[in-house]
């Protein structure tokens, strides 16, 4: 069984209903043929090549390594919106985390890329992470809106960092979420009396 | 029903206050008995010991000090050797059990003993932050005292907005462990 709760049955803004799976390795060829279906001006925009079939063994592996937790939304079984958390197990940035959302076309402006986000975000607080990172084109104004809404906020633009299909230079945002104050607040709880500081 | 006189101790930043307060709560608000809590200060909270005491029962409570604890809720050595000697002849001590080694202490005759690694559950969950609430769970799996419901109506109550689900997480290891333990 999954470690990560999420609810089995999700209704969306306009009624439809999905479902949502945390991702397991076998699942990977599946998820490829996601990504196929999506358009290649949208593909663009991720950060691997996910067509290619050394990418889905790849991708099962570090899901299996628990590197990245995926969150998987499907239509009648079939996938149509995919987020995942990535991140690093050893290291100087272990409790960052990295958010990566996509969403079929069909499927946009119901409020996916929301509940996938925020079950992402839910997951990685629980799993100590403390920073969540989200990586934003310029264009992509709905994502920047969607992560403003779960508390991320732009920490970095790094100007005509990335190349459309066109060959157009475009900024690259850099957005995070500090999900350590979450915490803090439990900290605070926990804290008890201690002589040492007073009361 | 009886009065149940409780006592809770550990470290400070264990959460010990928090854990106490859970159980008073889950009695009195949730369950629908009373219930007092004391936090300790004074000569009794020396070093970074903490302590708390509750009082649950279904009449007024006319003395909220617990002067020989029912059951003992114990998350360090420390407040094991303080308080287990104290316990009343046939009482019950849910312990932390990495940490606290209990053939240090004479018991008093009759005791019933009940250990789990709350530490590591909670590190296994992902914040060792919650080991408060896995022995509140494992109170309440153990002892029978409480709801399961009434005690995680008083988590989500009580702990911070965000954290519940890890603190419920938490909450249903403890008690599951506990049942366990119980043999129920």
């Amino acid at each position: 069984m999954s470690p990560h709760e999420l609810p089995p049955k999700l209704q969306l803004r306009d009624g439809s209903t999905l479902e949502l799976e945390v991702f397991r390795p076998e699942d990977a060829p599946t998820l490829q043929t996601f990504y196929r279906a999506i358009p290649e001006e949208d593909r663009l925009y991720l950060k691997e090549d996910v067509c290619q079939d050394a990418w889905a063994q790849r991708f099962a592996t570090r899901v299996a390594e628990g590197a990245i937790i995926c969150v998987v939304a499907k239509a009648n079984g079939v996938v149509v919106g995919e987020g995942s958390l990535h991140r690093a197990l050893h290291g100087w940035m272990r409790h960052v985390g990295e958010l990566r959302i996509t969403v079929a076309p069909d499927w946009r402006r119901k409020g996916l890329g929301r509940v996938l986000a925020s079950s992402l975000v839910k997951i990685a607080t629980d799993l100590g992470i403390e920073k969540i990172m989200a990586q934003v084109v310029e264009k992509q104004a709905a994502a920047r809106r969607i992560f403003q809404k779960l508390g991320f906020h732009q920490e970095a633009v790094l100007p005509r960092h990335i190349q459309d299909l066109s060959g157009a230079k475009r900024d690259l945002y850099l957005m995070a979420n500090d999900v350590s104050q979450i915490w803090a607040a439990m900290e605070s709880l926990v804290s008890d009396y201690s002589p040492d500081q007073g009361a | 029903m009886a009065k149940t006189q409780i006592r809770v101790g550990g470290l400070g930043g264990q959460g010990v206050i928090l854990c106490a307060s859970i159980i008073g709560k889950a009695a009195s608000i949730f369950e629908g008995k009373h219930s007092t809590l004391i936090q300790a200060f004074g000569p009794e909270a020396r070093g970074s010991a903490c302590s708390a005491q509750v009082t649950v029962s279904s009449d007024l409570i006319g003395y909220p000090y617990v002067k020989q604890a029912d059951i003992l809720v114990l998350m360090s050595q420390d407040a094991f050797n303080q308080f287990a000697p104290t316990l009343r002849p046939g009482g019950m001590i849910l312990f932390e059990e990495e940490l606290v080694d209990p053939s240090k202490v004479s018991l008093p005759e009759g005791t019933k003993t009940f250990a789990i690694p709350a530490t590591r559950f909670a590190e296994e969950l992902g914040r060792r932050l919650v080991l408060n609430i896995v022995m509140v769970g494992f109170f309440a799996g153990v002892t029978g005292l409480l709801s399961f419901e009434a005690v995680e109506k008083a988590v989500r109550d009580s702990v911070p907005k965000g954290t519940e689900d890890l603190n419920l997480k938490a909450l249903r290891k403890g008690y599951e462990f506990g049942r366990q333990q119980a043999g129920c």
